[in-house]
């Protein structure tokens, strides 16, 4: 049975109404060059935090070739997250982390994380992650708060449309499988 | 009195089916096909086919990864425990514990979805034929009762259901895992087929893509399957076999079905003098009200622990214990499969291979244990269920690379990795067992049930055959970074819930016979999960179709001969 018209028209609205962050639509419509302001409105987060959140995200997935994470709405991805999904003591561990991302900041750059030169932040966030990934100063909540929202980005991210589509392949409707065909044909990691 | 002869009149059906699963929408199928006037009762609300509201969502679609808000878990603090059943995009298909609720004296998954179509919509799709090797084990073993049947009167039952519901796999010609009418199987991956090479040469096992009710083709007016994987949310091609899709839709065209929502069947209702059940009491889950609806037949396919709720309900002078409750074990010998136990390891090689396309299953390992000359210190078996893939941007997480050297790793897919998964036979026992709490009633004034059923010592020693024989298999595949796994849960996790009214041959240790029939009330037939004598390790979904269908042909004959 081939899908009947009021199907298909149906669906498509599912496509075109489904949910879109602002900054992503906002990213497409205007060239994609949305940061490292607040983007989106934030409902949770003080105006501190958003922009926090949206320079760390963006520093974890810059623009490149296809747009970063500010622009695939991943602050506010973030948001929701953490205000909506988490239960409290994840979001007091989430809030309380940040804080103490920034005190690691001003320990090692006298200044707390927003404020460092661009090229800072890429470095402070690069040597934590290093630290994190290598197992080292887990127990450091600054440290181990850099590997939650580095997990966070790159799931806003690559759940986003943007990343999803752009950085990564998706195929709505794929239609058949293939199970062993070379990579090239697929040219890109599949998103899912 | 001619009012109320009326009104008993409007209510008067050949047949009534209680449920609208896997089973029930066969009941009704194959008891309107055969010309009876049939009411099909369901408790939850109406779900045409195509009406899936998250269906084509995509990721982006779903807020929070998909994830429930956290403020909404109180609501399924059971249903959560699966892991994969409450998601944004799937929720409305589960029940809320708040509103459903049961006791636990020992934990019990009880996972269930309370709408037209039921579990029919998010099961997994899975479909296998038992065989001897499973009809004689209790007489084998000398465990619990016999079947009362055998594979031979099952065996043009399952060819029916095959042709119409759409089963793809591959044939093997192995005795103890009999073939399906099959469609076209899908494909193994690259380490798939890999792996189904080296197991081949080091054991006695075989590697088959999973056999599945999906479409691999066009068939009975249902689409081929698009390869979305989000079948949990129904399918809009109707490319998987559901009620919804396939057989409510059947017994509609027929003109004899009425199909009757919001409907909790309280209780059957028992003519002693007749020596027949009359109907069955109906509370109107949006109003309250109370209904009795009158037939000839009725097929109770509720599913398992409802099924026998409402027999366990259903009291009477003849029947002070239940209905058909005469030989204790109405409510006894649940089962589950027990499964969450196996390896996984990452693979070497292929990494110039990708694949197209979101597979939604897997690979099948049938059982291989007690087979044969095959002797272990336990008794039955299990299978496997795993896949292959190649790591996706997840691997990113654990990375040291972050901005753009980040984004650009993520775009080269990992290593593949291949998993497996045991589902094996959970012996019936006595022991095993759900009841009902009449002091404690739900919202709609029905009892609790009560859970008190685990897995015991045979269960325990299979799963160190389960977990290791994955490791081994994946060892001789030549994988590397071996880990297993072993995680029961509850009994009930596997959303197998089977037994509670056994089939079997004597009146006395058993509670339907040989058609499905109950043992002393003639009429009513039990076809779901609750008929299983034993669990097998197979998806049991088929079976239910097969026994449903031919139960439901042979009520028809009867009916026909006056013989009910």
């Amino acid at each position: 049975m081939s899908m009947d018209r009021r199907e298909a028209i149906k669906r498509t609205a599912l496509i075109m109404g489904g949910l879109v962050f602002a900054p992503s639509a906002m990213g497409v419509l205007n060239g994609c060059k949305a940061r490292p302001g607040v983007d989106w409105n934030p409902e949770f987060f003080d105006n501190d935090q958003a922009r926090f959140v949206t320079v760390l995200s963006d520093i974890i997935i810059p623009d490149t070739d296809t747009p970063g994470a500010s622009a695939a709405g991943v602050p506010a991805f973030i948001e929701e997250m953490v205000f909506t999904a988490y239960d409290e003591d994840a979001r007091e561990r989430f809030l309380s982390g940040l804080e103490a991302f920034n005190d690691l900041a001003r320990e090692e750059h006298g200044n707390r994380y927003l404020d460092l030169d661009p090229e800072v932040q890429f470095q402070f966030a690069d040597s934590q992650n290093r630290l994190a990934v290598g197992g080292e100063h887990l127990d450091e909540p600054g440290t181990a708060f850099f590997l939650v929202m580095k997990e966070l980005t790159m799931m806003g991210y690559f759940t986003s449309e943007i990343g999803a589509t752009q950085t990564l392949r998706y195929e709505k409707v794929p239609g058949r499988y293939e199970g062993c065909i070379p990579f090239d044909e697929v040219g890109k990691t599949w998103a899912t | 009195m001619n009012l109320n002869l009326k009104a008993k009149k409007q209510n008067t059906y050949d047949a009534i089916v209680v449920g609208t699963g896997i089973s029930g929408g066969w009941a009704a199928k194959e008891l309107t096909e055969n010309g009876l006037n049939t009411l099909v009762l369901e408790r939850g609300r109406d779900v045409p086919h195509g009406e899936y509201p998250t269906a084509t969502k995509e990721p982006w679609d779903l807020p929070r990864n998909d994830q429930i808000p956290h403020e909404e878990k109180k609501h399924y603090e059971k249903q959560l425990r699966t892991g994969y059943t409450i998601r944004e995009s799937t929720k409305h298909w589960w029940v809320k514990d708040t509103d459903q609720p049961y006791e636990e004296r020992k934990r019990f998954d009880w996972i269930r979805g309370y709408h037209v179509g039921g579990r029919s919509i998010m099961w997994g799709r899975h479909s296998y034929r038992l065989s001897d090797l499973d009809f004689e084990a209790n007489a084998r073993d000398g465990i619990a009762v016999d079947w009362p049947i055998r594979y031979e009167d099952i065996e043009p039952w399952y060819d029916h259901v095959e042709r119409y519901a759409g089963i793809s796999g591959e044939a093997l010609g192995i005795p103890h895992f009999p073939d399906s009418q099959f469609l076209p199987p899908m494909e193994l991956n690259c380490v798939e087929k890999h792996a189904r090479e080296k197991i081949a040469e080091h054991f006695d096992r075989v590697l088959t893509i999973g056999r599945v009710a999906m479409l691999t083709q066009p068939h009975e007016g249902r689409g081929a399957c698009q390869y979305r994987a989000k079948c949990i949310r129904g399918c809009p091609y109707g490319a998987y076999f559901s009620s919804n899709a396939s057989t409510l839709p059947a017994a509609e065209r027929t003109g004899s079905m009425t199909l009757r929502p919001h409907s909790i069947v309280n209780k059957v209702m028992y003519d002693e003098d007749a020596g027949k059940a009359t109907g069955v009491e109906v509370i109107d889950a949006e109003t309250g009200e109370m209904h009795e609806f009158h037939a000839r037949i009725i097929f109770l396919n509720a599913s398992t622990i409802n099924t026998t709720m409402i027999m366990l309900n259903s009291r009477s002078d003849r029947f002070p214990d239940g209905l058909g409750n005469d030989s204790g074990e109405l409510g006894h010998n649940l089962m589950d499969h027990h499964f969450r136990v196996g390896a996984n390891g990452v693979f070497d090689g292929f990494e110039d291979k990708y694949f197209y396309g979101r597979r939604p299953t897997g690979f099948f390992i049938p059982r291989y244990r007690n087979v044969g000359n095959d002797r272990r210190d336990y008794v039955r078996g299990f299978g496997y269920q795993g896949g292959a893939s190649r790591q996706n941007w997840w691997r990113g997480v654990q990375e040291l690379a972050i901005g753009r050297e980040l984004k650009e790793f993520v775009q080269s897919p990992g290593n593949w990795t291949m998993g497996m998964n045991a589902f094996g036979e959970m012996l019936p026992d006595h022991d095993n067992r759900m009841w009902l709490n009449f002091d404690e009633t739900d919202k709609w004034g029905q009892p609790i049930v009560v859970f008190d059923c685990e897995f015991k010592e045979n269960e325990f020693k299979m799963r160190e055959d389960m977990k290791n024989d994955a490791a081994e298999m994946l060892e001789a595949a030549g994988f590397k970074d071996i880990t297993t796994f072993d995680d029961p849960g509850g009994p009930g996790l596997g959303i197998h819930e089977m037994g509670t009214a056994r089939m079997g041959r004597d009146p006395n240790t058993s509670v339907l016979n040989e058609w499905n029939q109950v043992h002393a009330c003639k009429n009513v037939f039990v076809t779901d999960g609750a008929c299983m004598t034993s669990a097998a390790n197979q998806n049991p979904s088929l079976t239910y179709m097969a026994l449903t269908a031919r139960a439901a042909n042979y009520a028809a004959e009867e009916l026909k001969k006056l013989n009910l």
